[in-house]
């Protein structure tokens, strides 16, 4: 883990590089599919044989984050899979907000209820992102990595 | 459940995984496209399906599923930080899955088996 690395990684503006999917390789694409489509198939059975509140459980379950870290490792390094990981940690904490505002409101209108859910997703983990970026709370954290090494 | 449904399920949630997979991979600095990581793709995508097949009142149990198996998910990915630290990305964030199922699997027998 390289503190410095990740500092200047947090430094960069906010954005898309819509020019790096032509990197994407569709080998890579699959892998996400298969885990993707794996997940969606044993929350979809064991909800079918254990009761969908438990098969709801597994909607979710972290099933794509090791490839995709791997990925990231091996082209990239250990320090920027750490700092992908380390936004999923906000995107789960929005992926409650996700499930709470679904149960809320699908009885009232199930459309609705799904837009709005990652409505919530997005600005719950958007949120928490952008607070601990404006605060400066990745780049102290930054420091102690590098200070620690 | 028939088998069509839970093949489409599969299906949607592949596609749904690969969509937001992409959004991340543009995404930069790492930590924002890291949110991309955790996006309720899967969820979106079976629960839109259980919602069409069976009724929002037969969805809801899903959601409250996906609810507890969402803390599972902030346990993993705290986990995981220290462990890919320690012992590197495909190790790390494997074992990091026992976090998830300890913290998913104890809040489901605990309050919603």
């Amino acid at each position: 883990m390289d503190g410095r690395q990740l500092r200047d990684d947090d430094l960069e503006p906010v954005g898309f590089d819509w020019s790096k999917l032509r990197k994407a390789s569709p080998p890579e694409l699959l892998i996400r599919f298969v885990f993707g489509g794996g997940i969606a198939l044993v929350a979809a059975i064991s909800g079918s044989v254990f009761g969908p509140r438990f098969g709801g459980l597994f909607l979710a379950f972290p099933a794509v984050l090791p490839a995709t870290l791997t990925l990231i490792e091996k082209k990239e390094g250990t320090t920027k899979a750490w700092a992908d990981a380390s936004g999923g940690v906000l995107g789960a904490i929005g992926l409650a907000a996700f499930a709470f505002t679904a149960l809320q409101l699908l009885r009232a209108n199930p459309v609705a209820a799904l837009a709005l859910a990652l409505l919530a997703w997005l600005l719950v983990s958007g949120g928490l992102y952008f607070l601990s970026r404006k605060t400066g709370l990745f780049l102290w954290q930054d420091k102690l990595l590098t200070k620690s090494r | 459940m028939s088998t069509a449904l839970i093949g489409l399920k599969a299906l949607l949630g592949g596609f749904a995984v690969v969509g937001f997979s992409l959004i991340g991979q543009a995404g930069h600095p790492k930590r924002f496209a890291g949110l991309f990581s955790a996006a309720p793709s899967v969820a979106l995508a079976s629960l839109a399906m259980a919602v069409i097949a069976k009724g929002a009142s037969a969805t809801l149990p899903y959601a409250q599923g996906m609810l507890i198996g969402s803390a599972g998910m902030v346990a993993y990915g705290l986990v995981s930080l220290v462990l890919i630290n320690r012992l590197h990305a495909l190790v790390g964030s494997i074992l990091a899955w026992l976090a998830w199922f300890a913290v998913a699997g104890g809040l489901y027998l605990v309050v919603g088996g």
